[in-house]
């Protein structure tokens, strides 16, 4: 760290139930997303496609688990992201459709000016709305075709599978658009990876309205162990 | 230990968030399990009933084991010999299918 990042104001950002809930999508929907297309084009053998499938449901195992285990333990976090991805104003319509400045930074080498955004941009919540729904049709159908295939109505699980294969399809593809767009937002790897802080004028560059209405001040003269949100003091 | 100096402010969540996000849940896994015991009620009774039809035939039939079938000890006698000659293991014997496989 800089030495004149060490005495710069920091935020706490992602709560450590969040990165950990963070986790468990990596190491449980990551390895699922990727057997999931192996699975779907079968180029290898029937012993190693046996094995990638036994991957795929210890994945979707630690998938599911760690999304139960977040909605009982952080309830709050669940419903202020349902708060964040369901609330759209005229902003945000006018954030999509310059794309939030990226392609013209990527593309072209310019820097235009963006409308300010909450924790959230419209293209996190574009994401988050497709990762809720999605989610969920991929879980209820992905557990329906494991354990009813053979007793439940055929058409019924055709259907289920022509679903848990286009919802695948799709998150699959965006999550590796997330990790682009992860890794080319460097600083919010850190964060989410790290210790879940970041200076505060990097947040307030990316995340001006949320460091604006939604973050206070703790009053504490020393560190304050991360345990989770509720830190207010 | 991290160290900030600035924090989101505590979420509250109403009564009506709470409801719906339970309701929801609750709804999913209630439709779940609903579908879930009605498929295995659904298989368990028809095979009851297929069993009990299989008894109902074998107590109406003269002839109830396949050793003393006539049409069978026919066919072994003009056709296929005896039990397990080559012939008959070709044409009646199943093949042993790993169903433990899952692809």
């Amino acid at each position: 760290m800089r030495h004149q990042e060490e005495h710069s104001p920091r935020v706490l950002k992602h709560p450590l139930i969040s990165r950990l809930f963070h986790w468990g999508l990596i190491l449980g929907f990551l390895p699922a997303a990727i057997t999931g297309f192996f699975i779907w084009l079968k180029p290898f053998g029937e012993d190693l496609q046996n094995v990638i499938m036994q991957i795929h449901i210890v994945g979707a195992c630690i998938l599911t688990l760690s999304c139960i285990c977040y909605t009982i333990f952080a309830l709050d976090r669940i419903v202020i992201f349902i708060r964040r991805i369901l609330t759209w104003d005229s902003q945000d319509i006018a954030w999509m459709k310059i794309g939030g400045g990226y392609p013209q930074k990527m593309l072209l080498g310019k820097t235009i000016p963006v409308p300010p955004t909450g924790k959230m941009n419209p293209g996190q919540k574009q994401m988050g709305i497709m990762m809720l729904f999605g989610g969920i049709f991929l879980i209820v159908t992905g557990w329906a075709l494991y354990a009813f295939l053979p007793v439940a109505p055929k058409l019924v699980m055709y259907w289920f599978d022509m679903i848990h294969l286009a919802v695948g399809l799709i998150l699959g593809v965006s999550v590796f658009g997330h990790i682009f767009m992860a890794i080319y937002n460097w600083g919010e790897f850190l964060c989410m990876f790290g210790d879940g802080t970041q200076l505060l004028s990097e947040a307030k560059h990316h995340n001006p309205v949320w460091v604006e209405n939604e973050i206070i001040l703790v009053k504490t003269d020393e560190s304050v162990p991360v345990t989770g949100q509720h830190h207010v003091a | 230990m991290a160290q900030y100096d600035y924090v989101e402010k505590a979420v509250q969540v109403s009564r009506r968030e709470f409801i719906g996000i339970v309701g929801v849940a609750g709804a999913i896994l209630w439709t779940g399990a609903y579908l879930a015991t009605d498929l295995i009620q659904d298989r368990t009774k028809y095979i009851k009933m297929r069993a009990q039809g299989i008894y109902k035939d074998d107590v109406k039939s003269k002839i109830r084991q396949s050793h003393n079938n006539q049409a069978v000890t026919d066919v072994y006698k003009k056709f296929a010999r005896n039990p397990l000659s080559p012939l008959a293991e070709e044409l009646f014997h199943t093949k042993y299918v790993d169903r433990t496989k899952l692809v």
